[in-house]
């Protein structure tokens, strides 16, 4: 019951729904006590034969009366009770999505996407479940159950409803016993359903090795073994399931049986008559849904508890990343001091990065090579502050960023991640994201010095066109030049390029690069490449291995050096001169 | 992951009528081979409507015989109670009888669907999977094929509301004909809220799940998208427009609960107290004149129950039948695919011996309109290495695509050993030729497991072996559990060159005579790198190679060097020659001495 005070703060939200819908329940439950009694009376009446008066004219009278309230009364507790179950769904999920966005990378790596969307799915909804069955099955069982109860020691025989019901209890303890043994089937059922799936995407994604290597057949056959591995499992649910009513009919038939010798016993030696055992028999069918509305009410109670914990401690995680007291709003300039004695991820052993130190004076061009793995984008993730915890002091503008707001921080600098990340809106919305406020021409602005405006009026729908699943598909290219506008859009004191120009070719690298060169004269910007040429204008370049700095200077200086970076760069030479020899 | 979109919708479909009864028609065929169970659970069900009405005429009976007249002995008394316990028991019985072999023809028949989807994906092309996402490749075996349960479930919940409703009428016209066709008075009223349900709460329903698709999709993609709306400070417009979707989908479930609760069970409620209450009306009036038994009045009032019992559950399962038709005709759309993967001769028996490959005027596109291949011709002889040398979009790939046989191509010759390639069964062509691919693909199981895939001839010691041979045994021995260790999906928590390491291991094992090699180009580890080389070089031992190269060193030492532009060859020849030609190969290989003089250095 624990559940139902820890959702206390929301019944009291609520109270006037839920007072409204109980009353209504409670009306519920007295209507519903008419029509047996009706019937019993009525069937005596008519046992009688040559009725006169007008008794029975109003004794019908009462039960479409009864009828009718009845029907007002569960139009109102289920449109009260439901509708604030879905409130309840409504507003935690608006609180979860909220704690979301304000998580750091920790939180990310923590629980993965599909974690947090079962949290805000399944969870979800076993507590609303508590709001909305919960509390109509313990108002239900106590209100319409002890009614039903009173009504049949009243209006038949206390004797009679004390043995008949003795087999009821059964009805809560099936429900809370099978229900619970269901509910692990089922948990079983959809971890076979998953494996299905993975199966499915991993043979999909496969299609080629399986292919090369002749196993069609095979694989058929292994997917044929995790089928019947499902069907063996789901039996066990079909037939758990299918238990549910004939045990419902036997424990009922039971107090039936009972109600005929006993009932009719009683009947005989005229202490009831037929009627009354007519109506005895439709309050026994009443009873049925409270009593096993009891035993379902211990599931819901578990399960809702449970989900509620999970989500609470959820809500309760901390970024790691905030902003201190006071943070300073606003970066006087954007000189970047980088002095960093070492990093470790959180929960890795190795550490990361070692003794990266720079300086880039506003205005300044920064590139960062070096192979996969090195350590590159750690430099720029600590940069945005994606991790607070390091040794060493990142400062810009003289300052801390760690004394700065996450949001001053973020609005200085424009970043193009990895992974170019598009939402699933047009390109318009896709390269404003950042400043909402642009309009046309500046999109069109800054499509252009990203390369990417020719492509954009080659799609039917332009700048409205949709992207991602439900739209077009575009190139690993596309998506990173759609990046690029989108983090120059506002304008950034600091562009940031992780590895954005990797899928695009040597000549639109220029193009973009020279673009930048132009409509960002005097703002910071830092590259990271895997392709030299992207960083061969820069400033300075950094050479990163295994976290450490290994060799760093212009271009020029880096190619007089004969080392890694000379390397690299007459290998990049020759696959490009591949690609031009052809144009 | 490719699988992104569990959500997916495709609530707001529209199929025309006549298509709605094909796809049914064609649906209903895939029950056909559990006929069995499903023809047991119609009779258990039809059994069920029968004790339905029998069990309250026990009572009856009882009330209007011995009860009625006060004269019961305990016989009597007991007898009655003995007969309805054991009509209880009986009807107990059957229900699970029925329950059950309906839910397990249902699920049978559902994962036939699924073996049938699954063994049609195999014999597609690739094109095929070029042209779909993955995710919804999935989607379709596993999520489409789920809500057929349910669509059967639509016609089994119609014939038991048809015997329950069958079973009373006739159960009651027995007793008391006019009162049977006052209940039956009501039939209409009931075609007409459920088919006014169907059509109004189905059009709430398909908005309500269309709002909740949306939902999902914005709750998965901001937190997919979490660092970028983060970096660019967004959260507080992201939160106002995900606001703005959960209060969609708050008001459309309003609406269906609202829908529900006007036109759902208290709605079929209400209706059973008019039809009780009609029927009471006639009762009163007989009873002016005549006795109308206690027993009766009870019979009824049970009868009445049954008679609209059902129909809540069939109002609630009708809108299951969209929805399976809509994933029908998904599911239709893969098995009906004519997209097959290219076909052998019929009658192909030839047995690759040496190893001889040959391209007589192949020229191929994967669309039909541009030529990606554009007369290629060479000749490979046995053990000999080609390489193939080009720009990314030159051709290469291509020419290993039709080779394997991953595309049809339709004109010129690919000849093996002399005779043409469809000339050999497929899976010669698969035991003999080795394709070892850029992006080594690794599979949930362990490292054994992803060396023998599932060639269970290939012994612990030939894997081992195998491993031994590309130099993968010293990463691999140094696992927890070594050739058992775990492999998760994708195999992520290898390094690229340690999956290639692998991938190397599983041609070897698989000993083909003919390998065909796309080098990777994916950056490496520098540990791994040299393994690699070396792990080349030793695949290529004793093989047909045909081998796209990015580094020109792999095949220097090759037979003959193929230079490819747009789809055609345009330089030929050994390293020499082409070298004295001084053409596009003399350039790149110019570049690549200047870089060896650095690496000297």
């Amino acid at each position: 019951m624990g559940i139902f005070k820890k959702l206390g703060w929301y019944f009291k939200q609520e109270r006037k729904r839920y007072l409204i819908g109980i009353l209504a329940l409670v009306g519920t439950a007295l209507v519903n006590l008419v029509p047996p009694r009706v019937i019993g009376i009525l069937a005596d009446l008519f046992d009688q034969g040559h009725i006169t008066g007008n008794a029975t004219w109003w004794w019908i009278g009462l039960l479409l009366a009864a009828g009718i309230f009845q029907y007002l009364f569960r139009f109102a507790w289920r449109n009260m009770i439901w509708g604030g179950a879905a409130t309840l769904e409504k507003q935690l999920r608006s609180r979860l999505f909220w704690h979301f966005m304000q998580m750091d990378d920790t939180f990310f790596q923590r629980h993965r996407t599909g974690d947090l969307m079962a949290h805000a799915t399944n969870d979800l909804n076993a507590i609303q479940n508590v709001a909305g069955a919960g509390i109509l099955t313990f108002a239900d069982s106590i209100i319409t159950g002890g009614s039903t109860l009173i009504a049949m020691m009243i209006f038949v025989d206390w004797r009679l409803t004390l043995v008949a019901i003795i087999p009821l209890p059964l009805l809560a303890v099936t429900a809370r016993r099978l229900g619970m043994k269901l509910h692990a089937a089922f948990s079983e059922s959809q971890a076979a359903f998953s494996r299905l799936n993975d199966k499915t995407q991993e043979s999909v994604s496969g299609i080629k090795v399986i292919k090369t290597f002749g196993q069609d057949q095979e694989d058929v056959a292994d997917f044929n073994k995790i089928v019947d591995r499902t069907i063996l499992i789901n039996k066990r649910v079909n037939r758990l399931d299918s238990l549910f009513d004939p045990v419902t009919s036997l424990i009922i038939g039971a107090t039936y049986v009972i109600a005929i010798i006993y009932g009719g016993t009683m009947v005989n030696a005229g202490t009831i008559t037929i009627g009354s055992l007519i109506s005895f028999v439709a309050y026994v069918n009443a009873l049925i849904w409270p009593m096993f509305a009891i035993g379902r009410l211990f599931n819901v109670i578990e399960r809702g508890n449970a989900s509620y914990d999970r989500v609470q401690e959820l809500l309760q995680e901390k970024s790691e990343v905030v902003d201190k007291p006071n943070a300073i709003t606003k970066l006087s300039h954007t000189n970047i001091d980088y002095a960093l004695d070492h990093f470790t991820y959180p929960g890795a052993h190795k550490v990361t990065l070692q003794d990266i130190r720079f300086n880039l004076p506003e205005g300044r061009q920064l590139g960062i090579v070096g192979r996969v793995g090195a350590g590159k984008t750690t430099i720029i993730k600590l940069l945005l502050r994606e991790f607070d915890q390091y040794t060493g002091v990142i400062k810009i503008g003289g300052r801390d960023i760690r004394d700065y707001t996450l949001a001053a921080l973020h609005n200085a600098i424009g970043y193009v991640p990895q992974d170019n990340y598009l939402f699933s809106t047009d390109i318009r919305n896709n390269i404003r994201f950042s400043a909402y406020e642009k309009d046309q021409p500046a999109v069109e602005a800054a499509a252009k010095t990203s390369a990417i405006h020719d492509d954009i009026l080659q799609f039917a729908d332009q700048y409205d066109t949709l992207v991602g699943e439900k739209g077009v598909s575009l190139s690993g290219g596309q998506k990173q030049r759609l990046s690029i506008a989108r983090a120059v859009i506002a304008e950034p004191d600091i562009l940031i390029m992780d590895d954005a120009l990797s899928a695009v070719d040597a000549k639109t690298e220029e193009q973009i690069l020279s673009g930048l060169q132009e409509d960002r004269a005097n703002k910071t910007t830092i590259i990271v490449a895997q392709r030299l040429s992207s960083v061969m204008h820069a400033d300075e370049i950094l050479v990163l291995d295994d976290g450490r700095i290994t060799e760093r200077g212009t271009h020029d200086q880096l190619l007089a050096d004969h080392g890694w970076y000379a390397e690299m760069w007459a290998e990049q030479q020759l696959t490009q001169s591949m690609e031009r020899s052809d144009a | 992951m490719a699988a992104k979109n569990p959500y997916e919708s495709a609530w707001n479909q529209h199929i025309p009528v006549k298509e709605q009864m094909k796809l049914t028609g064609r649906l209903m065929s895939f029950a056909k081979y559990y006929k069995k169970q499903f023809i047991s659970a119609i009779i258990l069900s039809f059994a069920l409507a029968i004790i339905n009405i029998w069990l309250p005429r026990v009572i009856q009976e009882f009330m209007n015989g011995a009860l009625a007249k006060h004269n019961a002995t305990t016989a009597t008394i007991l007898g009655a109670g003995l007969v309805y316990a054991l009509g209880t028991i009986v009807k107990a019985i059957v229900q699970f009888g029925s329950n059950f072999t309906f839910s397990m023809g249902a699920e049978r028949a559902m994962e036939d669907v699924r073996r049938q989807l699954f063994a049609k994906l195999h014999t597609l092309g690739m094109r095929y999977f070029d042209l779909t996402p993955a995710g919804s490749v999935v989607s379709r075996v596993t999520n489409d094929t789920m809500t057929l349960t349910d669509f059967w479930n639509v016609f089994m919940s119609l014939l038991v509301g048809i015997f329950s409703i069958g079973t009373a009428l006739v159960a009651m016209y027995i007793n008391n004909p006019t009162a049977a066709w006052i209940v039956a008075a009501f039939i209409p009223i009931l075609l007409l809220a459920t088919w006014f349900y169907n059509r109004y709460s189905s059009k709430v329903y398909r908005h309500m799940r269309a709002k909740l698709s949306e939902l999902n999709a914005k709750l998965n993609e901001s937190i997919e998208g979490v660092s970028i709306i983060q970096n660019f400070e967004q959260q507080k417009r992201v939160d106002s427009e995900f606001e703005d979707v959960n209060n969609d989908y708050l008001d459309s479930r309003r609406a269906m609960i609202k829908t529900n609760s006007l036109l759902l069970s208290s709605f079929l409620n209400l209706i059973y107290v008019f039809a009780l209450t009609a029927v009471l009306i006639h009762f009163g009036i007989m009873a002016e004149t005549a006795v109308v038994a206690a027993g009766t009045v009870y019979v009824f009032s049970s009868y009445i129950q049954s008679f609209f019992n059902p129909l809540g559950n069939l109002m609630d399962q009708l809108q299951f039948f969209q929805d399976g038709v809509v994933a029908g005709s998904r599911i239709f759309r893969i098995l009906d695919n004519k997209e097959l993967a290219p076909q052998q001769n019929p009658g192909a028996d030839a047995v690759v011996q040496e190893g001889k490959v040959e391209f007589r005027h192949v020229s191929f596109s994967y669309d039909g309109e541009n030529e990606v291949l554009h007369d290629i011709n060479f000749v490979v002889k046995p053990g000999e290495t080609i390489g193939l040398v080009g720009h990314t979009g030159s051709g290469k790939s291509s020419i290993i695509n039709v080779m394997m046989r991953f595309y049809e191509f339709y004109q010129g010759q690919i000849l093996i050993d002399d005779r043409d390639i469809r000339d050999y069964p497929i899976e010669e062509l698969r035991r003999k030729l080795g394709l070892v691919l850029q992006d080594s693909f690794l599979f949930y199981g362990d490292i054994a497991f992803n060396i023998r895939l599932f060639n269970d001839k290939i012994s612990d010691d030939e894997v081992k072996k195998a491993a031994e041979f590309v130099q993968a045994d010293s990463f691999i021995e140094k696992l927890p559990n070594t050739y058992h260790a775990r492999v998760i999906e994708g195999g992520a928590q290898f390094s690229s060159g340690q999956r290639q390491l692998i991938s190397f291991a599983r041609t070897v094992a698989a000993d083909p005579k003919i390998l065909v090699l796309d080098e990777a180009t994916a950056n490496i580890d520098t540990e791994t790198e040299t393994l690699i080389q070396d792990g080349l070089r030793k695949l290529r031992q004793g093989r047909t190679t045909i081998a796209i190269a990015h580094r020109l060193s792999t095949i220097r030492d090759a037979s003959q060097i193929l230079v490819l532009d747009k789809g055609r060859i345009v330089e030929a020849g050994t390293h020499d020659e082409l070298l004295a030609q001084k053409g596009k190969y003399y350039n790149m290989y110019q570049l690549q001495m200047g870089k060896g003089d650095l690496s000297q250095d």
